[in-house]
């Protein structure tokens, strides 16, 4: 891929930057390593802590940083800086609404043959309930470059998914993402919700839905928590059939999310959910094959789109 | 020292007392636990252990002073008001709807340093307090009060590893040890009986006292700056102590005293404080 980026590094080295100018910022890696964290590492010891394998504990001693004034990053995978450490996260971060952001490597089935342990497919369901969560699912190496200096100018609790592995750009430098969702393309026929990584394979199914006279729009959805209700319920007027599109479970997370929007607002609209299957994953095989066996690849998703379109 | 030590006997009779008298009007409550660290709570805010200032709570130098189990809020809230945290009168509200005191603590309450409820997590948050007080070079201490059952949680055990690997010798863990969960009392050889043990083991100094004797409680907190490892203070407590009849065991974790029973008490403490 020309220009692809990792995340990671998208993300760390805007890090970085931030903790140059920033004393207070605070670093903690449940003993999760990036290529990008070297520098940080050696040029901040004193602020980068490894909290080792004991992600509870780090949720609380950066609760107690953060009490002390501290801007927290803590960074693992992300299954194990979510839900192992749920309630550390509820009680220590959120219920005094503290400046700590958690970063999960590992959104979706990033980690494909490393099994349901490593898969990050039902975390959104759970984060989007804590009250004072906000959660961002960078799309690209733009916004998950962005997203750190939206968590470090935060005052409260933030999630961040990020995605493992290098994407090319597909937003531009200057873009301001502070609505928290972009209209990437608009579409007379239907228009497709995504969020993550998945944007790019939302934008391919555009393409492919040219060939059968299909006209979808794409909106990219990187701010799951809060939304800004007005201003989004305002992008999808006009539309009367949407598909949201994810690589989560089908339970509690984009698609849900829009569900709610619709039946909340009464608005009157077809939805479409493509989501994983409520299941846990036992399959083991590369990320691209894995989608093709939960449905979410791009040529499976056309086949999908066209059948419920035609109904 | 020893007029030091009749004033806080006197101070924590006065707590019990309060503490007793509300849990008796409400019918509802946990004397238990409250009345075995009673003592422990009383030497740190009336015994010179700790620095703060009641009238600007968040007085940065302060000492932190953080509670794990969360039940034990009445006597805080005695201690709190006693010392002009904030007002007596706010207490009226306790137990009625709309109150701003719960019956577990909030950061909202001047005093209160983080919102308990959940055991297990306040070694973890002492340990990054004591942290960032190093990294700040600023000389406040952290001290953290959990009871013996709250021990049981695993979270307890990943906070006092990270402590002793960074050396968080401006920490301090005061283990009310007084041997009895909700439903059991607990014997000797189990988790409880080798606490002191098992911190020294994870690298924690390690001391075992009689939690019901100033002289040893305040004796724990002194020369304190020649450790440079966090240190364990394993306090043995009564459960339900300063009443014969409530000091036994699990029975009164959150059972209240018929009307008959708290005169009784409330009698023994009169006598105690005659004699």
């Amino acid at each position: 891929m020309k220009n692809a980026i990792d995340f990671r590094n998208a993300f760390f080295d805007n890090l970085y930057d931030i903790a140059i100018k920033n004393k207070e910022v605070v670093f903690i890696t449940s003993d999760m390593p990036a290529e990008s964290l070297v520098k940080y590492n050696k040029d901040f010891p004193d602020r980068f802590i490894n909290s080792r394998v004991a992600e509870q504990n780090t949720v609380s001693v950066a609760a107690g940083l953060a009490l002390s004034g501290k801007k927290v990053f803590i960074y693992g995978m992300l299954p194990f800086v979510t839900m192992r450490c749920y309630e550390q996260i509820k009680v220590d971060i959120c219920s005094m609404n503290l400046p700590v952001t958690l970063i999960g490597l590992g959104a979706g089935l990033s980690f494909d043959v490393d099994g349901p342990t490593a898969h990050g497919v039902i975390d959104i369901a759970i984060m989007r309930s804590l009250p004072e969560m906000t959660i961002l699912n960078p799309s690209d190496p733009i916004t998950a470059s962005a997203f750190a200096e939206t968590a470090y100018s935060s005052c409260t609790p933030t999630y961040i998914r990020l995605h493992k592995g290098r994407t090319p750009s597909i937003y531009d430098n200057a873009t301001d993402f502070s609505d928290g969702f972009s209209i990437l393309k608009n579409g007379d026929d239907l228009c497709i919700i995504t969020t993550g990584v998945m944007l790019h394979t939302a934008l391919r199914i555009r393409d492919e839905l040219k060939r059968y006279s299909l006209d979808a729009g794409v909106i990219d959805l990187y701010q799951l928590k809060p939304i800004k209700e007005d201003l989004f319920l305002k992008a999808l007027t006009n539309h009367k059939k949407i598909v949201t599109i994810e690589e989560h479970s089908l339970i509690g997370g984009l698609g849900s999310i829009i569900s709610e929007i619709i039946t909340d607002n009464q608005r009157p609209i077809s939805l479409k959910r493509i989501a994983l299957k409520d299941e846990q994953c036992f399959h083991y095989g590369k990320r691209e094959w894995l989608r093709e066996v939960y449905k979410v690849d791009a040529d499976s998703i056309v086949k999908q789109i066209i059948a419920w379109e035609k109904k | 020292m020893q007029e030091k030590v009749q004033m806080l006997k006197k101070k924590a009779r006065w707590v019990r007392t309060k503490v007793l008298n509300t849990i008796a009007r409400l019918r509802k409550g946990h004397l238990g636990g409250t009345l075995s660290c009673t003592d422990l709570l009383v030497a740190l805010y009336y015994g010179k252990i700790m620095r703060f200032d009641a009238a600007n709570p968040n007085w940065s130098e302060r000492d932190r002073f953080l509670i794990g189990k969360g039940h034990a809020h009445l006597a805080l809230y005695y201690i709190w008001t006693d010392l002009g945290f904030f007002d007596v009168r706010k207490l009226e509200e306790y137990g009625t709807d709309g109150s701003s005191l719960g019956f577990q603590l909030d950061r909202n309450i001047p005093g209160s340093e983080y919102n308990t409820g959940s055991l297990g997590h306040v070694i973890g948050i002492g340990a990054g307090m004591a942290l960032a007080a190093k990294m700040d070079r600023k000389a406040y201490k952290t001290i953290v009060l959990v009871g013996d059952g709250e021990c049981d949680e695993g979270s307890i055990w990943e906070a006092v590893m990270f402590a002793s690997r960074y050396r968080l010798n401006n920490l301090m863990t005061i283990v009310d040890r007084n041997q009895a969960t909700v439903i059991e009392n607990r014997v000797e050889d189990d988790g409880s009986g080798r606490l002191e043990e098992k911190f020294k083991m994870c690298g924690w100094e390690s001391i075992t006292i009689n939690g019901h004797s100033f002289e040893q409680i305040l004796s724990a907190f002194t020369g304190l700056e020649k450790f440079n490892r966090p240190l364990a203070i394993i306090a043995d407590t009564v459960k339900g102590k300063g009443a014969s009849f409530l000091e036994q065991g699990a029975k009164w974790h959150h059972l209240v005293p018929s009307a008959e029973e708290f005169d009784r008490v409330i009698r023994e403490f009169e006598l105690e404080a005659e004699t």
